[in-house]
């Protein structure tokens, strides 16, 4: 589906035998060949099959619980609801490294008392067979007295409002106060306000959340899981009331994640039934448990006013945007601080003003998503950047090209950029990708857009984050990458084992990475925030160069030379000038073990650590880096039925360095897909908080019938704080998709739909309301 | 999925219409083909049969015949056959074009001509050709089987002539004539594996100028899928003008009774049909224009 375009390399002297080959990924064989074992795969003798009842009621109070009934059917083994839970709260914060977590967080697991969301758990139920299970939740007895409730951030700020989480329904807030607004809105020639709105998402993983638990005979609760974070092994310990070194939890390769199992999801309910009932259990969700079971992508209300000179230059920028977090906190200050850093876009905004809010309602919980705030700032700046181009009477690249940030200039936050700023380069070559001017015919309209972004990539600075990898030779000459790091289908460890062979001389093959086992592996520190690449890709770099400085110093003695002159390639070493004087990478390694020396490395790769930001001006440094690029699209959009057909799709991304060119393609053409269905036909409806689209009949991602061919340009321009410069791509791929495709509706049509998704219907009521019917 | 019914699995048809006729008050038995309606609604609990007489091992009752009168397709043909067939195509464009557009590639292999029919569901695919073409089905129980219009079945929402010891057997149609045309548009949120917010389906044929046999059927806008007759009079026996095709469309949607879902409002599908029948019996025209021309 993918062209690779020529990349341009900032450092063209660099020479790779591993690093930057479209290489296939070492997790290809076992996933084309069905041999993968994903985590619903395993099973274990006398294991018992969990489900976990819901409410049926999105804000109410629970009055009576009754499993009786359901504890004495045969079969059932056991059944939990809040009495029996009496003192045990579930974590919802970011696992840190640092062991401290926001105090204010905490959710109760089951139920007690009150119910603050449709699908909130009542009860958990473990029985011999699953048929069981759900025959047994039907006997489960409870009464429900229906209360007010919020299910909208309006509703959920007005006077006198019900109030669902804290004082007043406000669970976080952000400002930025940077430069003079005013004098910058007195300057301008023109100010432009708009607000965009964009609506709940859901995660759409192929494979449902699923795990297995058993409590080994050291009394260790073992949990095999379908997660992006085995470090929740922590929280998950304090849920049950255990020590954190009897949690232990096994990963395996993950059947998507998108930011959906990065918060916990069943792995409380295993363990407290695994330790209940000391037998295995296994919890897998259908599809409408995870439509219920996890939390949804951030709606986001953002106003934007924009002051403009008359040759395109803003002036100020006044943001405001308000989040809806639903009913428990879980992620979402986070998010909204990355909506309110990623406010003002790739562009140079001296004067800036934000303000931003997540606020409680009895709507689904919304935490983390692929692009996590970020996305939905850039629907609002990329469609503020065409509708002031309209306004001003010149051209959107252009616009934009007048403002986009320089290496150097200073961010919202004020913290200058470092790293390499290929906006412009993104963007020009995308859209002279777009070629030819697809034809109008009849009621068909063409259009075009483009989007470029700012999104961060690794987790934030006062976090203080770290990742360890742990990287050996062995004595025939083969590789082991040790790393706790997740692999959720981006080929997080191929790139591990692309980077370990590239330091080591060996091939792809002659690597095997042990991964996602927070007993056995050195913890990495979650696969989330565009941050496995950059944390432990620098981790493996780090231990990688450790023994490969080893080896060579040694090997430097055998030859004679300085260690500098000496390389290793194919399994040989040899002296990089006289490539006959060799030795094979077996006999170097049998030397060095029969003389002790340590053919092994364990490293900890640290973040750049910082203390918080200023909370009155918001100013200080959040992330180490941002990665660039920009999207173009061209859209055919008929008319008379509004129907939108995505004919052209290019996503160009300056990826610093890019390990494995095909995995990279493969995260902008997913990136690309879960825009398009952002843009145009995704949505979580709730009515009064009670989710009416919990099926893939009704919440509707793309089919392969839906996309147009997408076309990948990879940049390069090794300026990222990754391995080999490397900067990230999971969340870029997909944060400037949605605005492009409404960039080029509105193209298309002469008229702006602020509301996503834009569907056929909002399309034909836009053109009609407008007077451009057909 | 928690579920507990008998599952009958007869050899033949004289079985499966015993299974079928031991329908009683003890609770509803009903046939089981492809299942992709009935899984559904199992799983959903919206249904919950005694027993299910899965009909996948009766012979006979899968599969196209083409003669020069008729199509038959047996009752358990699949929508993939219907995309398989190597004439079908030509002879009703309309009835593959639904089949194409047909929930996704394994709902196809599996789903059934008369499943979908007897869903009984607006929304229906395969419905608004069948409708357009005249089609008829067969009805068989174990004391008697019967033929009828496919027009006169649906009585209702989810409300149809089959009684429950009833097996629909076969679904044919007259082949229509060479001078003769017949297209289906639908109209969804997404291109593939949707449910359709609008289908529309128009079969007609010209003598001379007039058009005669001049068939409508509007799918996902009423209760049932809804023959347009008033529409269909408007055009039958005239010149297909731009003015008649328009007052056909309209006639189409003043026909409907839409309801407002999470797909889309009453307004807009109201509109649709508008614009879509009007589209469809333009295309109609000049496709009849240009057959017409090459002859």
């Amino acid at each position: 589906m993918s062209d690779s375009a020529i990349t341009p390399r900032a450092g063209a002297n660099v020479d790779f035998r591993q690093v930057g080959k479209p290489l296939p990924r070492i997790d290809a064989p076992g996933k084309a060949h069905g041999k993968t074992r994903y985590a619903g795969d395993y099973v274990m003798p006398n294991m018992l099959h969990a489900k976990v009842l819901r409410s049926p009621e999105a804000s109410a109070r629970l009055t009576r619980i009754d499993a009786s009934k359901a504890r004495a059917l045969p079969g059932v083994a056991c059944v939990l609801t809040h009495v029996e839970l009496p003192d045990r709260m579930a974590p919802t914060d970011i696992p840190g490294q640092t062991g401290r977590k926001r105090l204010d967080t905490d959710q109760q697991i089951l139920v007690r008392e009150r119910v603050r969301y449709h699908g909130e758990p009542l009860a958990l139920v473990a029985a011999e067979s699953a048929a069981i299970a759900e025959k047994a939740m039907d006997l489960i007895a409870f009464d429900l007295e229906p209360l007010p409730g919020v299910y909208s951030v309006e509703d959920a700020l007005a006077p006198g409002a019900p109030v669902v989480q804290g004082a007043d329904n406000i669970v976080s807030t952000y400002k930025v106060r940077k430069g003079d607004v005013q004098a910058g809105f007195a300057a301008a020639d023109t100010i432009i306000e708009n607000t965009y709105h964009t609506q709940f998402i859901e995660h759409a993983f192929l494979e449902p959340e699923v795990g297995l638990a058993w409590v080994d005979e050291n009394e260790v609760i073992n949990i095999r899981m379908s997660t992006q974070v085995i470090e929740h092994f922590r929280f998950i310990a304090e849920a049950v009331g255990v020590p954190h070194n009897k949690v232990r939890i096994l990963g395996s390769l993950v059947g998507g994640g998108f930011g959906g199992k990065e918060d916990i999801t069943v792995e409380i309910y295993l363990a407290l039934l695994a330790r209940a009932t000391g037998r295995p259990v296994r919890l897998c969700y259908t599809r409408e448990d995870s439509f219920f079971g996890h939390g949804k992508r951030h709606p986001f209300s953002i106003t934007h006013r924009t002051g403009f000179t008359r040759d395109g230059k803003i002036t100020a920028l006044q943001v405001d945007m308000t989040a809806d977090a639903g009913a428990y906190v879980f992620l979402s200050p986070y998010v909204l601080l990355y909506a309110t850093v990623a406010s003002p876009g790739p562009y140079r905004v001296d004067n800036l003003h934000v303000d931003a809010r997540a606020v409680a309602t009895n709507n689904m919980y919304t935490s983390a998503f692929r692009g996590f705030g970020a996305a939905q700032a850039c629907v609002a700046h990329e469609q503020q950047m065409d509708e002031a181009a309209k306004a001003l009477g010149i051209d959107p690249l252009e616009l934009r090209r007048r403002n986009f940030l320089r290496t150097g200039d200073p961010i919202a936050t004020g913290v200058p950029i470092e790293s390499a700023v290929w906006s412009d380069e993104c963007m020009t070559r995308a859209w002279d990708a777009l070629g030819e001017r697809s034809e109008e015919r009849g009621p068909i309209r063409i259009g075009r857009g483009v989007a470029a972004y700012q999104q961060s990539y690794g987790r934030i600075t006062w976090l203080h984050d770290t990742s360890e990898a742990w990287v050996g030779v062995e004595m025939d000459g083969t590789v082991v990458v040790r790393s706790g790091v997740t692999d959720i289908g981006a080929g997080q460890v191929s790139a591990l084992a692309q980077i370990a062979a590239e330091l080591l001389g060996v091939g792809l093959t002659d690597v095997t990475v042990y991964n996602s086992d927070s007993a056995t592996t050195p913890l990495a520190g979650t696969t989330t925030a565009t941050r496995a690449l950059y944390m432990t890709g620098n981790a493996v770099r780090l231990a990688a160069e450790a023994v490969r400085g080893r080896l060579l110093d040694r090997a430097a003695r055998a030859f004679g030379v300085e260690t500098n002159a000496v390389d290793m390639a194919d399994s040989v070493v040899f002296v990089r000038d006289r490539p006959q004087t060799c030795m094979s990478l077996t006999d170097l390694v049998a030397t060095c073990a029969s003389e002790g020396i340590h053919r092994s490395e364990l490293v900890m790769f640290r973040a750049p650590f910082t203390d918080g930001i200023d909370a009155e001006t918001g100013q200080g440094r959040v992330h180490p880096d941002y990665a660039y690029g920009a999207q173009a699209v061209e859209v055919a959009v008929d008319t008379e039925t509004g129907e939108v057909s995505v004919l052209k799709c290019i996503g160009a991304h300056d990826v610093g360095q890019a390990i494995n060119p095909d995995a990279v393609e493969g995260q902008i053409e997913g990136g690309t897909s879960q825009g398009l269905g952002y843009a145009l036909s995704e949505e979580l409806i709730y009515e009064n908080g009670k989710l009416v689209t919990p099926s893939f009949s009704e919440y509707l991602i793309p089919t392969a019938m839906d996309m147009p061919r997408v076309q990948s340009i990879i940049l390069e321009s090794r300026s990222g704080v990754g391995p080999f410069g490397a900067k990230g791509i999971g969340e870029p791929s997909l944060t400037p998709v949605a605005p492009a495709i409404a960039n080029a509706v509105a193209d298309a049509i002469g008229v702006r739909i602020a509301d996503l998704p834009i569907t056929p219907e909002k399309v034909v009521k836009a053109l009609a309301s407008a007077g451009r019917g057909p | 999925m928690y579920a507990e019914f008998d599952l009958h699995v007869p050899a033949d048809m004289d079985a499966a219409l015993a299974a079928l006729a031991e329908n009683g008050a003890r609770g509803p038995i009903m046939p089981i083909a492809g299942g992709t309606n009935m899984i559904v609604d199992l799983r959903a609990r919206s249904v919950s049969p005694r027993a299910l007489v899965s009909i996948a091992k009766v012979p006979g009752m899968r599969g196209i015949e083409i003669d020069d009168a008729r199509v038959r397709m047996g009752g358990r043909t699949t929508v993939s056959d219907l995309l398989r067939h190597p004439e079908l195509g030509q002879i009703a464009p309309s009835l593959v074009e639904s089949a194409r557009l047909f929930a996704g590639q394994m709902v196809r292999n599996t789903a059934t001509v008369a499943g979908n029919i007897c869903s009984g569901s607006p929304a229906a695919d395969l419905v608004p050709p069948l409708l357009a073409l005249d089609a008829e089905v067969t009805l068989a129980s174990r004391s008697a089987s019967r033929s009828l219009a496919l027009a006169d079945f649906f009585q209702g929402y989810k409300q149809m002539q089959r009684r429950p010891d009833e097996l629909m057997i076969e679904v044919s149609f007259p082949r229509p004539s060479a001078n003769a045309t017949n297209s289906f548009y639908k109209l969804a949120r997404r291109k593939g594996d949707a449910i359709t917010v609008v289908g529309v389906a128009v079969a007609m044929r010209v003598e001379g100028d007039a058009c005669h046999d001049v068939r409508i059927a509007l799918g996902s806008v009423a209760p049932v899928v809804l023959r347009a007759s008033g529409a269909e009079a408007t055009l039958e026996g005239q010149p297909a003008s731009a003015e008649r095709i328009e007052a056909a469309a309209r006639a189409a949607m003043e026909a409907v009774s839409p309801i407002d879902d999470i797909r889309a409002s009453a307004d807009y599908r109201s509109h649709c049909v508008h614009v879509l029948t009007r589209r469809l019996l333009t295309e109609a025209r000049a496709q009849l224009a240009r057959e017409g021309a090459g002859a």
